[in-house]
């Protein structure tokens, strides 16, 4: 029930926390880029004044330890390590997710040094580019939602929240590689081979997605059962 | 003799059903009772010895504290002698006459109060944009002075005031409003508010909002200290789930970091650690200016680097101008992680794990 003034569409690709209630309600966001504070007042929009000036008056939430303002941390690859980890074993999620980023770089040189000269151009070397990509085409556009209707349960096509969007993504490609490899074989070697298959639009997880949004064409015809 | 009435209307005979529910306070009764409230008072100020006419509310508690002292634990149990409208909730007057039929036009509706101040508002959102149609009309700009306007809508939504809360706009219609209409008022409101010309309804919106204080308190920042050599320095102190730590911050230095006599990459082998350690520094561009001797206790790694985290934020605040302590507020960095182990509560195996489930 968010009766506030709630500027969602300020940062386009901005994961939304999930905090406990420890905080009071007007408690705001940190935000921890450095460049943000380094943009000139008249560049901004009108949206982007509002939120600052709410900022400069209301007390801000403290920042997790998960998010720093170096280059290196990206929410998105954050938000991936946690969904990796198992009990709570960061240490381990994360050591898995460099060696995974290591992997693909490794992969992508190999292909850059024996590539002709013409197509070196082509080939993307940087590891967090293709993370960033091979997420994008894993995320469905349209979603199936369970409706009961006169006792028998339809499959329903339904549109989808970002947040959904990434969070089915990112989920796909954790079970994908945890269930259909084999038993020698790491996780970061199967990661990695996963996320170059997804940014050039192949491999089981977008076939995934194909599926999905086929059942949904399919049943294009119950999609008045939604009401909302 | 009595005389019975054979033909009467259905109206009369007709009991007041409407009237029931929570006992309803006549007229009469509620000004019986202010007379006697006012009187009480004169008597209460003549035996006090005290002058009747400037008698205020606080003199009347502090009255009867002191000649009916009672030592129970409920403060709204002890005697008590208010003003008759605040213990007598406001209630709504019956809403019909004697012959059966209601005075508002829309009292079939349910929710009579609601409706029509809807039909008000949007009333006022009409005549705006008819205002407006007529500015256009005449090629007038639309604001007269637009910098006024907006932080006008500014200061509406934003900072300095709120909309009226649910239970607020409740006790101003007297009537109960579900979360869907008042979510539709707000809205209704919002549009209002956003259209260039609203100054002219100025007065109908400011009923609707309230003014908030700001919150925020104003942190006194300790000017910079110096020690023997010369280098000034600053101390600050922080603290994360159960770790405490204090940090001590150098001028001058080469960016060595040392928590409890032991050099950073020994005591936090986990890199994340000293990410969040390194974090203030990095945040303000002065990653090898300065030299920093933290000592740290409780709590686990991610906690005590939490800590450190804090306590250097609030050392460096003395180094830096007033705009980047503001920037480093907005980044989180000088703020207090509430966030603590929750409690394990009985019949529950964890703070939230229930115990399982068995049928049988």
């Amino acid at each position: 029930r968010a009766l506030g003034y709630s500027p969602a569409s300020l940062v386009p690709c901005r994961i939304m926390p999930v905090r406990w209630n420890r905080y009071n309600p007007s408690y705001l966001e940190p935000e921890v880029k450095k460049e943000s504070y380094q943009k000139p007042l008249e560049e901004l929009t009108e949206e982007e004044r509002e939120h600052m000036e709410l900022k400069a008056v209301r007390p801000i939430k403290a920042a997790p330890p998960s998010l720093s303002s170096s280059v290196f941390s990206d929410p998105m690859i954050s938000k991936f390590t946690n969904m990796m980890m198992k009990s709570g074993n960061k240490v381990l999620a994360r050591s898995l997710m460099s060696q995974t980023l290591e992997a693909i770089k490794r992969k992508q040189l190999e292909k850059y040094h024996k590539a002709p000269e013409n197509e070196k151009e082509t080939i993307e070397c940087n590891p967090y580019v293709i993370f960033h990509q091979a997420l994008k085409n894993c995320q469905p556009i349209i979603g199936l939602s369970n409706i009961t209707k006169g006792g028998k349960t339809y499959q329903v096509p339904v549109p989808l929240t970002d947040n959904r969007k990434r969070f089915l993504a990112m989920k796909w490609l954790i079970t994908e590689c945890r269930e259909n490899k084999h038993r020698r074989t790491l996780m970061p070697d199967k990661l990695s081979q996963e996320l170059l298959l997804a940014f050039k639009n192949e491999g089981p997880v977008i076939k995934k997605k194909h599926v999905l949004h086929k059942m949904a064409e399919a049943n294009r015809a119950y999609a008045h059962f939604r009401w909302w | 003799m009595t005389l019975r009435l054979i033909c009467t209307t259905a109206a009369v005979q007709r009991k007041n059903v409407g009237a029931s529910g929570p006992e309803k306070y006549t007229e009469a009764f509620i000004k019986k009772q202010i007379e006697e409230f006012n009187l009480g008072k004169r008597h209460l100020a003549n035996m006090m010895g005290e002058d009747p006419e400037t008698f205020t509310q606080e003199d009347i508690d502090r009255a009867i504290a002191y000649l009916f002292p009672s030592g129970l634990f409920d403060k709204q149990a002890r005697p008590l002698m208010k003003h008759p409208t605040e213990i007598f909730p406001e209630q709504r007057k019956i809403q019909w006459g004697e012959d059966g039929r209601p005075f508002h036009f829309l009292f079939y509706t349910g929710k009579q109060s609601y409706y029509s101040l809807m039909h008000e508002t949007y009333e006022k959102l009409l005549s705006v944009q008819k205002h407006q149609d007529q500015l256009i009309a005449q090629d007038l700009p639309l604001q007269k002075d637009k910098r006024k306007n907006i932080y006008d809508i500014l200061n509406r939504n934003l900072a300095g005031s709120r909309w009226l809360t649910k239970i607020e706009l409740e006790e101003m219609l007297l009537e109960k409003v579900s979360d869907d209409d008042y979510s539709r008022f707000i809205k209704l409101l919002q549009k209002l508010v956003a259209l260039p010309c609203a100054d002219i309804e100025e007065e109908y919106i400011q009923k609707f909002s309230k003014e908030v204080p700001v919150q925020l308190q104003k942190v006194d920042i300790e000017p910079l200290q110096h020690d023997e050599r010369g280098v000034a320095f600053s101390t600050g102190e922080g603290k994360r789930k159960t770790a405490r730590a204090t940090a001590v911050v150098y001028d001058n230095g080469t960016g060595k970091i040392t928590v409890n006599g032991v050099d950073i990459l020994h005591y936090f082998p986990v890199l994340q650690d000293r990410e969040q350690l390194l974090f203030p520094f990095q945040f303000l561009g002065r990653i090898g200016k300065h030299d920093m001797v933290c000592t740290v206790s409780g709590g686990g790694r991610s906690a005590q680097a939490g800590a450190i985290r804090l306590a250097s934020a609030k050392a460096l605040r003395s180094f830096v101008t007033e705009k980047e302590v503001e920037f480093m507020r907005q980044a989180g960095l000088l703020t207090v992680d509430p966030r603590v182990k929750e409690r394990k509560k009985p019949g529950q195996e964890g703070p939230r794990r229930k115990f399982t489930w068995k049928k049988r």
